[in-house]
Parts: structure tokens; C-alpha cells; sequence
């Protein structure tokens, strides 16, 4: 396929977590917002005068000095984002709006808050409780530690405008990146994909790295090329996979499979689009700030939610996904060390073969994954044995 | 009159003097009791007449609950040994209350031992509750009893349930099915670890959970209710049990996770709607009616442990004669606060109280021995809980607290019923682990304010490899010990999995700070090397 315009570009501002646009709107004097969990709406650090940075740490190699003070024994996405801080990476952020969500990226924020890491008078880390259920009050809940916890020291301590119109400025930006995103992501639903895993990944990381409205040109851009591009006469790739699980900001762990010969159709993990870009509807009647609520509860299919009938409706989820997006098998990846993952790859293993006849390839990984040699292996023989299944299908038929 | 020239030798004095009162510390060479490798005992520890006979009334009473369980449900009971693995466990029940009470003597022996009787106690009629209930142990038939009793997470407490007298009984799931296991007999629950790690689980989240999830994949749970409730307590990894819970059981399940963030005033109305929650679905799914009345009298009760618990941390903190030690303390501690309300406890508290109070009444110092005043923080090996006992006899490292002793005390206001769902709500979320672990780091940094408080001089900072909040906070608390010149020994372990770090090597690490750091010499030079690698 002919190579995207701005493909190396993207691929260029995610060698940094202060990277050229990041840049651009500190000088024109907006604030930096980090956060590293969806349950942290990034709607609402996208305020007028602000911007959201979904933290990563590219180009990571070992995380010695994040070792020491979180052990060997924690996952290397956590002690990566400490060591990047650590070495001045994250100098830039006002301010780190938190989740206790999962237990090592809430301990790397802790240490963001009691270490004096961040070289910015300005900065400081405030936490919000997410409820482990959907439904209910937990909305309410939810809302109001959104209110209390992020809009509150937003406005009191950086000056920002928090009103319910703000809000909708900022939902409307919003939708308008989603809507793109969802656009360009429909491409890889194709009998023959005109976009690669690859080329997606970079484009949905730097929507969550990048100052939206700096970034929406290009996205724009890139849409109306999708739009004319062939497909290759012969595809590259001979199995179509949705990959699944924790924490994967690492654009190059997806080129690894699809070098395996599995073009990743889906990305239904933390980081990835699936679910992660759907519009955000405010109902009648409903202030900006109680749709955000329900809309990030209600969209989440992270597996630290305990209703009964949640946890089940995840693997339809999956399924439906896979179905969606054509794909032959599924890649479940968990983070070493991520407790949630854990349990969940592995009911996930189980039940997409078992209910949903879903070949399944369960591994896990590391935060930087590009050169993994026993990785590579892993995939390919996934990949060798969908289409040994193909083939024993075309043979009974 | 001549007195007739009789002298009695030295030697013999002091062997009548050892008989009567049994030897001092110095001198027992508690490590030669047992049988090398596998630990057993070559016979029973001799304290002294009254002491022994005192333990040996213990191990005797331990026999008769045992035996009641045998003749109340005996043909469960027999198809329990042989339907789960983990029954084999209780045979060595009673060797486990001697193991944790080794080397005490006089008002020590006495209140550590009571508290070790009462679990013992509480641990059968749990067993007998269960298999009167259980589906499992009759072909698959449901009974009255399986209708009646409700099941829930261990990490539920069972303060919870007090509003249903209809029901049978309420039963802690994993509690004696898998938490017990490796402080009674640790070869049992690794089992369960390697069965679930053989679905794919990898082998390091913490192995509490894993073991949980182990015996759903081998079905290994007794089948005693028609229900499930479980919550997000104590981690990441309970919430992932959760998930294989409701895989393998597929019955109706109510999670009632509570809040992380809870100093925040704004979460608590969630946490108290989860615990109505709850309440509902039990009466929904039962037909059993919450009647508050019952709540709030069983409420009263257990205020009276929570009133007590202070008490015993008063005179712990401020005294040398808490005739508590740290094994019976750690353990009876988190039992009593995770069951809830029961008789035993009171009768329990109130042998313990008449001791203590002798103590202090006559200034008897139940641990003379004590070097120095450790204070435990983390999470402990269940494989061995009675290392602080081990510390003592060895090294005269007197645990005084420790860190899951500090949780679930908060006297719940029963007059006004807001209050009440408030205090409930803030109990729920103190539980075990979380208290310290969860909810901000200003939790775990609690340590500092106990160390001062207790009074201690040290600490023993148990490493628990495969917790994840512990280990992410790892360098502050070695920073934090430099800075402050205190005394810290890390000692590794893996909870429930012995095979990843054994007690040998817990003890070395001990050993080899006592020795370089401290350079110190052992009270009891017997107990330093001792090969148990094979033992219960």
C-alpha cells in the first residue's frame, strides 16, 4: 500500500513524551495534564487552556533507579514511567491527575506525589476512587470524584475553567477526534484492510499523547487519504488477529505480529481504540459532567469490574469484536506482574476457545517488546496453526 | 539433735529445680526436639509441672473438639477426607497449636494458647457447618441446610450477616478451606497453586488468590449455598479470584467492592450502598428477611471484642507485660475480626483479660527475655506464622504488633442508624491488608507512628515477594529506614508457597542481621540452624 503522509511524522512524536506539539502548546502557555488510566476522562483534562498526555515511555530500556524503589517484581510499564520521571521526562506536566485503579501505576503516582520528582512548582497529583462496578449509584459516585477531585484543584490551583460550557467545548473537540478515529479504525473492517495494526497504533497514540486540537489536522488529512488507498494485490499478511489485554502502548509490539504474518484488525486493550473512542452523548436533561461519568463507566471493559453479569458480557464483547473485524483468531497479552490480566487472560483463553470457537494465543510481555525473539515465535506459530485450521476447514468442506 | 550429714548435690537441685519449673530460656535447646528434616517433635516440650500439664489440658480439649466434629457429622466428615484435598490439612491440627506456643511459659503460654484453642474451636464449627450443608458430600443433594447458609469471600467480614438469625449459619469460603492450610500443614495448599497455574495463570500474582482460584479449578470447594458474595478485598488479585469464582461455580454472585480511596468522605455512601446491596440480594435470593434488631444486637457484642482488642494494644504499647505473643496475637487477631461475632471470643477475651491483668497487677513480665521490641509490618507467611515465636526463643526479638492487628477497630454506633451504616462502611473498608495498603500511601507510612507508639526498636519487614502494593513502595521504606537509623530486617517470603522462599532462608536473613549488624549472640544457639525443609 502507498505509505501515509504523515506515518513517520506520528511515528516521530511518539519518540517522546515531551514531543513537538507537546512543546508548541507549553509555549503557548497551556497546561500539560497527565494521566495513565481511561477511568481518568481525558475529556476533562482537555479543557479550554489545557491538554491531556496519556503517559508513556518510549525508547524505555532498563528501568534501574524504578527498580530499586519498586522492585524487580512490578510491571515494567509502572517502573518505566518512574524511571522516565525520574530522569526528567515528565518536567513538563502541571499536574498528574490519578486513578487508583490498578496497584503499581497508583504506586508510581504515589511516588509522583511524595517524591518531589516533577521540576514544576506548579505541579501536583490528585487521585480519584473508580468504582470496580457499573450501574447504579455507582455513577453518581463516580461523578462526583470527577468534580471533586479533578475539576476542583483544576480550577482552584491552575485557574482553570471548569463550567458546564467549557466542558461541552471540550466534549465537542472530543467527539470530533473519536468520530476520526472511529472512521479511519472502520478501515481495518475491510475484506482487505487498508490500514495495517501498525499504522492505526501510531495514529491512536499520538491522539492520546498530543494536544487534540494540534493533532486533529493531520488526522483529518490522514482520513481523506484512507479514503482513495488501495489495498495491496496481495495482502502481506495471511491471518487477520484482534489483539486483546492490559496495558500496550508499544506501537512496535504490534509490528512484531504483523511481521509474523497476522494483521491486527482490533485493539481492545488499555491504550487501544477498542473501547476507548466512542462519541461521548450528553442526555437530555444531563450536565456535561454526569454524561462523562456515565460515559466512562458504561464503555469500560476493564476487567476490575465485579458485577456479576459484566464479567461475562466482557467475552461476548471480545467476541462480537473478533466477528466485527473479521478476525481468525485472538491475541490475548497481559503485562508481566498485572494482577488483573493475569486472571483475565486466562479465563479469556478459555472461554473464547470454549464458548465462541476463537483461537486464542495467550501471552505475556514486557512494556518494550520490538525484538523479542521468543514473542516472535509465539506468533508465528499462532499464525501457522489458523491456517493449518483453514486449511483442515476448506478439507472438510 | 546431730543433723544427719546428707548434702544435696548442685546437679540434682537444678534437675529438680528444671523438672518443676522447666529450664530457663538459656538453656531449653528448642531446636533439639525435633527430628531433622521433617520437624516432627521427638517428644513434647517439658515446661515444668504446671505448665506442661496446662499445655497438655490444651492439646486434650483440642482432641475433644476434634472429636466432636468427628461424631456430629461423621459420615461427611469421612467423605470429606476423602472428596478434598485440603481436609488432610486438620489432620496435624492439633501439632499446630504446639508449634505456636513453643517455649512459652507461665501467663504467656496461658493467653497465647487460649487464643490458639479458640481458633482451633471456631475452625470446627466452621468445618461442621459446612459439610452438614454441603451438596458435595451427599450426591448432589441440597438439603435445608444448603438453603440456609450463605457463603462469602473470607475477606467479607462476617459482621455483615448478623441480620439474618434464619440463617443457618455464614461461612467464610476460602477460611478453612485454603487460608488455614499452610499455617496448619503448608504441603496441602501448593497443590492448588500448581492447578490453577496449569490453566495458564502465571506464577506471580499473589498466592493467596492463586491458591483460591486453584481449588475452583478443582472443584474443590464444598457446595453449602444456594449463593456467593465476594468483594475486592485485599487486591488486584482478589478481584482476578472473582473472575474464576464465577467461572467455575456459576451460581448467583454479589460483588461488594469497596472503595480505595477511603479517608474520602464522599465514597463512603457507595461502600454502605454496596453493603445494603448485599443485603437485598441475600433477600432475594433466599427469602430470608434482614431484620435489624438482630444486627444491631450481635453489633453490641462485637463492639465488646473491638473495646477489648484496644485494651490489649493500651497495654502492648505502654508496657512490658502483654502476655500476648506476636504468633497468637497476628493470627487470632485477623480470625476473630473475619469470622465476626461469636461466644468463643468472648470467653476467650475474658481469660485473656483475668491474665493480663495479673500481669500488670503483679508485674509479671511474661516474655523476661525480650532484647528487643519488633514491630511487623506487611503481610505475613502463612506457612509460617509462628516465626515471631521462632524470633523470640532465638533471638529475643519480642514482636509486640503487628501490621494487620491494626485494622477493622472501629466501634460502630448503633443508636442512629446512619451512623451505624457509616461505622459499618468504614469497618468494611479497614479489613486486613487494605487498611495499611491501599487508599494512599499515607497508610503504609502508618508504621512510623506505631513504631513510636508500641515502643519498639526494631522492625521485621516481611517481604512478601508476589505483592504487588508492597513491593511498589519498596525504596521509599528503605530510604525511610536509613534516614530514621531504625533497625529494619527484611525477611522474604511468599505467603502461602514455601518452595519460593523457605524457612530457612526467612530465618537466615534474621540470623545474619542479629549477627553482623547487631552482633549479637543467640539466646538459644539450637534454633539457629535447623534443617525443616520437610516439615508440616
Amino acid at each position: 500500500m502507498k505509505d501515509l503522509k504523515h506515518l513517520i511524522y506520528f511515528e516521530n512524536l511518539l519518540q517522546e513524551a515531551n514531543n513537538e506539539l507537546v512543546v508548541r502548546a507549553k509555549e503557548e502557555g497551556r497546561l500539560a495534564l497527565g494521566y495513565t488510566c481511561y477511568f481518568m476522562p481525558e475529556v476533562l483534562l482537555d479543557l479550554p487552556g489545557c491538554f491531556s498526555v496519556r503517559l508513556r515511555a518510549p525508547r524505555s530500556t532498563s528501568p534501574d533507579i524504578a527498580t530499586y524503589y519498586m522492585t524487580n517484581r512490578t510491571c515494567t510499564y509502572g517502573r518505566s514511567l518512574l524511571e522516565r520521571a525520574l530522569e526528567g521526562g515528565y518536567n513538563f506536566l502541571d499536574a498528574e491527575l490519578a486513578t487508583e485503579t490498578c496497584t503499581v501505576t497508583c504506586r508510581f503516582q504515589e511516588h509522583l506525589q511524595m517524591m518531589n520528582i516533577i521540576s514544576n512548582p506548579k505541579f501536583f497529583c490528585t487521585f480519584i476512587d473508580v468504582p470496580h462496578k457499573k450501574g447504579g449509584t455507582t455513577y453518581e459516585h463516580y461523578r462526583l470524584q470527577l468534580e471533586k477531585h479533578v475539576l476542583a484543584p483544576l480550577h482552584e490551583k491552575l485557574g482553570v475553567d471548569v463550567s458546564d460550557g467549557a466542558l461541552r467545548t471540550a466534549i465537542a473537540q472530543h467527539n470530533e477526534l473519536c468520530r476520526l478515529i472511529t472512521q479511519i479504525g472502520a478501515f481495518r473492517k475491510l475484506d482487505r484492510p487498508t490500514i495495517t495494526g501498525f499504522e492505526f497504533s501510531l495514529i491512536q497514540l499520538v491522539t492520546l499523547c498530543c494536544p487534540k486540537d494540534l493533532i486533529l489536522p493531520y488526522l483529518r488529512e490522514t482520513l481523506e487519504e484512507l479514503r482513495t488507498r488501495e489495498p495491496d494485490l496481495k495482502p502481506q499478511y495471511r491471518c487477520k488477529v484482534l489483539l486483546a489485554g492490559s496495558e500496550n502502548d508499544d506501537p512496535y509490539f504490534t509490528k512484531l505480529i504483523e511481521d509474523s504474518g497476522a494483521l491486527v484488525v482490533a485493539d481492545r486493550h488499555c491504550y487501544g481504540s477498542l473501547p476507548g473512542r466512542e462519541e461521548i452523548e450528553i442526555r437530555e436533561g444531563e450536565t456535561a459532567l454526569a454524561a462523562v461519568a456515565r460515559h466512562y463507566l458504561d464503555t469500560s471493559m476493564c476487567p476490575r469490574f465485579m458485577n456479576q453479569d459484566v464479567m461475562r458480557e466482557r467475552k461476548g464483547y471480545l467476541a462480537d469484536l473478533a466477528k466485527e473485524y473479521k478476525a481468525d483468531g485472538v491475541i490475548v497479552e497481559q503485562m508481566k506482574f498485572c494482577e488483573y490480566w493475569s486472571y483475565e487472560r486466562v479465563v479469556d483463553t478459555i472461554i473464547l476457545q470454549r464458548d465462541f470457537g476463537l483461537p486464542v494465543c495467550s501471552i505475556e510481555k514486557e512494556y518494550v517488546n520490538g525484538t523479542s525473539g521468543q514473542l516472535r515465535t509465539r506468533f508465528q506459530a499462532f499464525v501457522e496453526s489458523i491456517e493449518i485450521k483453514k486449511l483442515q476447514e476448506v478439507g472438510k468442506a | 539433735m546431730r543433723k544427719l550429714p546428707i548434702k544435696i548435690p548442685e546437679s540434682l537441685k537444678k534437675k529438680a529445680k528444671d523438672f518443676w519449673y522447666g529450664k530457663p530460656h538459656g538453656e531449653r535447646r528448642l531446636g533439639e526436639l525435633y527430628e531433622d528434616k521433617t520437624g516432627l517433635y521427638k517428644h513434647r516440650e517439658w515446661r515444668g509441672v504446671a505448665d506442661t500439664n496446662y499445655a497438655f489440658l490444651v492439646w486434650l480439649r483440642a482432641v475433644g473438639v476434634a472429636g466432636k466434629l468427628a461424631l456430629s457429622v461423621p459420615v461427611p466428615v469421612v467423605r470429606a477426607l476423602l472428596r478434598y484435598r485440603w481436609m488432610s490439612t486438620y489432620l496435624t491440627g492439633i501439632a499446630w497449636i504446639d508449634r505456636g506456643n513453643e517455649g512459652l511459659h507461665g501467663e504467656a503460654l496461658r493467653a497465647s494458647m487460649e487464643h490458639y484453642y479458640a481458633m482451633f474451636y471456631d475452625s470446627v464449627r466452621q468445618l461442621i457447618s459446612q459439610f452438614r450443608a454441603d451438596s458435595h458430600l451427599r450426591l448432589g443433594v441440597k438439603n435445608l441446610f444448603w438453603y440456609k447458609t450463605l457463603d462469602h469471600d473470607e475477606t467479607i467480614p462476617g459482621h455483615l450477616f448478623y441480620g439474618f438469625p434464619e440463617a443457618y449459619d455464614d461461612i467464610l469460603a476460602q477460611l478453612t478451606t485454603c487460608f488455614l492450610n499452610p499455617h496448619v500443614c503448608r504441603p496441602t495448599i501448593t497443590h492448588y497453586i500448581d492447578a490453577v497455574e496449569s490453566i495458564g495463570l502465571p506464577a506471580d500474582p499473589c498466592p493467596l488468590c492463586a491458591a483460591e482460584a486453584g481449588l475452583c479449578v478443582l472443584d474443590d470447594y464444598p457446595d453449602f449455598s444456594p449463593v456467593f458474595l465476594t468483594t475486592n478485598q485485599a487486591c488486584d488479585g482478589s478481584v482476578g479470584t472473582s473472575i474464576i469464582q464465577d467461572m467455575y461455580w456459576n451460581k448467583p454472585l454479589y460483588a461488594m467492592p469497596q472503595p480505595m480511596r477511603f479517608d474520602d468522605p464522599d465514597v463512603q455512601q457507595f461502600c454502605i450502598d454496596e453493603i445494603r446491596g448485599a443485603w437485598k440480594f441475600i433477600e432475594e435470593q433466599t427469602g430470608m428477611k434482614f431484620d435489624m434488631n438482630a444486627f444491631k444486637k450481635k453489633m453490641a457484642a462485637y463492639n465488646q471484642l473491638t473495646r477489648f482488642e484496644r485494651e490489649k494494644w493500651d497495654v502492648a504499647a505502654n508496657t512490658p507485660y502483654y502476655p500476648v505473643s506476636g504468633t497468637a496475637q497476628a493470627l487470632y487477631r485477623i480470625f476473630y475480626s473475619e469470622v465476626g461475632e461469636r461466644k468463643i471470643w468472648h470467653r476467650t477475651d475474658r481469660r485473656v483479660k483475668a491474665l493480663m491483668d495479673r500481669c500488670i497487677e503483679k508485674q509479671l513480665r511474661p516474655f523476661p527475655m525480650t532484647r528487643h521490641r519488633a514491630l511487623v509490618w506487611s503481610c505475613a507467611p502463612l506457612y509460617y506464622s509462628y516465626f515471631p515465636t521462632w524470633l523470640y526463643n532465638c533471638w529475643g526479638i519480642q514482636v509486640v504488633m503487628n501490621m494487620d492487628s491494626l485494622m477493622s477497630d472501629k466501634v460502630v454506633r448503633l443508636e442512629n442508624e446512619d451512623e451505624m451504616m457509616e461505622d459499618l462502611a468504614q469497618l468494611f473498608e479497614w479489613g486486613p491488608m487494605r487498611r495499611m495498603a491501599v487508599g494512599g500511601q499515607q497508610h503504609i507510612f502508618e508504621i512510623w507512628e506505631n513504631y513510636e507508639k508500641f515502643h519498639c526498636d526494631m522492625v521485621i519487614m516481611f517481604d512478601q515477594v508476589a505483592c504487588k502494593s508492597m513491593d511498589g513502595i519498596h525504596g521509599v521504606f528503605e530510604d525511610e529506614f536509613r534516614r530514621r537509623g531504625i533497625h529494619a530486617i527484611w525477611v522474604p517470603h511468599e505467603l502461602m508457597d514455601h518452595r519460593t522462599v523457605e524457612r530457612a532462608e526467612m530465618r537466615r536473613a534474621v540470623n545474619d542481621y542479629m549477627a553482623t549488624v547487631m552482633q549479637e549472640e543467640p539466646l538459644d544457639p539450637s534454633l539457629v540452624e535447623i534443617d525443616d525443609s520437610m516439615s508440616w
